[in-house]
């Protein structure tokens, strides 16, 4: 149990040292642009009017947040580009395998503290986001507009997943294939849509977005089986 | 596991049975079989294409045989228990290794890792290195990331080590540096060693077994000391240049330029002086060569 604890602490250390900075960078970056959306709605308010800007958002469609829009899906790819290719120069992913831990094992290790990472991210960005929402709008409004950036968020965790299901992969042929599947999916996150038009789809969205978690496995398994 | 290793001893490390492998329609090798007895240091040496990355990928599980099996210390290579794998030292081609970090951070990251870890060899290794504490591995040069990869390897206290293309890109001073640390390390600890390389200058120094490898099939595997005393390479100065040479079983290669004929074989002088005088071989002067293992793995291979 002892040993379990320490190299699982050893596994999440090396994680850390390769995204730390990546991780550091699109924190910043987020908070950077909650910012910008702070003080847009700010100076809009003031020197437009509250009544006008409320109007603007509640009946024609106009979203203060949509600076954000990508913002999770650039964070999800640099997280798992940050993760997962260091682990694809020269296949030294070899090395991690090769660790006294089940591959499946400690591939999901890494995976759930990516993931774990991304969440935190998502989560301060999302948080200071209500505060900024609260400040300005009444509940109604925050509740659909965060229903609005919900799937933004979710796409950014399934870009995660299938960014490392890509690198991983050994096959440059399969990459190319995964990365169309990937393109495809990930775009149903990102169609413009109205205020909270995607509340009917979210569930479904949510499952899909967990089930793609575990595909990496498959890229791991065609690693170990020796395809090439 | 260390009276467990003790009470295996005279048992194999390794054991393949029965190797068939094709990479699409191409053969690289059938029904292959060999041993590595624990405690003894193996070079497989085999020219480029000869399936020695292809046997290091099937025993460290990174590539599945089309037939046959490797064992290591009982268990098949494709579905290693985590107690299996921690008393493995794999040294990846090219000495790759985490090059993101610095010797600090990777040594606290195998630290955790590795039940058995001892840190001692790693930092004596390291304090040869002139290299800054914050270095990245990745900024340094070959043969300093070779001596971290090593070091590594040897904090981890396995009991068998594979490494594969050890000598790639070190320089003489950092191959015989290698050499001489893994073959002392080896010794006293009684560890098993599994090696291949392409560069098989100072490999006299390491091994003591030799496994020769030609395409598809294996040339010899014998202790090394045995090898080099059986093997010869004798060179026939003929009268004629443009005369005949018959070739027999006594003939394990030839190699001919002119009237010098290079005569590789297990059998002593007398018996290629009867071969030459049955096959009326007309000669000004047979001769034997001093070989080193270079010579002789050249010589068994084939030049080409």
């Amino acid at each position: 149990m002892q040993i379990d604890y320490t190299m699982w602490k050893a596994i999440i250390y090396k994680e850390w040292i390769k995204i730390r900075w990546t991780a550091a960078i699109f924190l910043g970056l987020g908070i950077l642009v909650l910012i910008n959306i702070l003080l847009r709605i700010r100076h809009d308010i003031l020197f437009v009017d509250a009544t006008n800007y409320w109007y603007n958002v509640l009946f024609r469609g106009y979203n203060y947040a949509s600076m954000l829009k990508f913002l999770p899906f650039l964070a999800g790819l640099g997280i798992s580009a940050a993760q997962y290719f260091p682990e694809t120069v020269n296949r030294r992913i070899k090395l991690t395998f090769h660790l006294p831990v089940k591959e499946s094992r400690v591939l999901m290790g890494m995976h759930l503290f990516g993931t774990g990472s991304l969440l935190l991210i998502y989560a301060v960005w999302l948080i200071l986001f209500v505060i900024i929402s609260a400040i300005y709008f009444p509940p109604e409004i925050m509740q659909s507009t965060l229903i609005t950036i919900i799937p933004w968020f979710m796409g950014g965790l399934a870009t995660y997943f299938m960014a490392a299901l890509i690198l991983l992969e050994p096959v440059w042929l399969f990459r190319v294939l995964y990365a169309l599947v990937a393109y495809g999916f990930i775009t149903m996150f990102y169609q413009r849509a109205g205020l909270a038009a995607y509340l009917p789809a979210l569930p479904e969205l949510a499952v899909l977005t967990v089930l793609s978690s575990i595909v990496v496995l498959f890229s791991g398994y065609r690693f170990r089986k020796g395809e090439m | 596991m260390r009276g467990n290793h003790n009470q295996r001893k005279g048992m194999y490390a390794i054991e393949c049975k029965n190797l068939t492998h094709y990479y699409g329609k191409k053969l690289v090798y059938e029904n292959l079989n060999f041993t590595v007895e624990e405690g003894k240091i193996l070079g497989l040496l085999g020219k480029n294409g000869a399936g020695k990355s292809t046997t290091i990928n099937i025993l460290n599980g990174f590539l599945h045989p089309t037939a046959g099996e490797c064992l290591i210390y009982g268990e098949n290579s494709q579905h290693l228990t985590p107690a299996t794998k921690e008393r493995i030292g794999f040294l990846i081609e090219g000495h790759i290794q985490y090059s993101f970090m610095n010797i600090h951070q990777i040594e606290k990251f195998y630290s955790g890792i590795y039940s058995r870890w001892n840190s001692e060899p790693y930092w004596e290794l390291m304090s040869k290195l002139k290299v800054t504490p914050r270095q990245k591995i990745s900024s340094m040069s070959c043969g300093q990331r070779s001596q971290v990869a090593l070091g590594l390897i040897l904090a981890q206290d396995p009991d068998l080590l594979i490494l594969d293309d050890f000598s790639m890109g070190l320089d003489p001073g950092y191959r015989r540096l290698f050499i001489d640390y893994l073959r002392d390390y080896a010794k006293t600890n009684q560890k098993t060693i599994f090696l291949t390389s392409h560069i098989i200058q100072d490999m006299e120094r390491l091994i003591d077994d030799v496994l020769i490898m030609d395409y598809n099939r294996i040339l010899t595997q014998q202790p090394v000391n045995e090898f080099m005393k059986r093997f010869k390479q004798f060179v026939i100065r003929l009268k004629n240049p443009n005369a005949d040479f018959p070739k027999n079983s006594l003939s394990l290669n030839i190699e001919r330029t002119k009237d010098r004929v290079e005569f590789y074989t297990y059998g002593t002088l007398e018996e290629l002086k009867q071969f030459l005088s049955e096959h009326a071989v007309e000669y000004v002067s047979v001769e034997q060569q001093p070989l080193t293992l270079e010579d002789a793995f050249i010589g068994l291979t084939g030049k080409y």
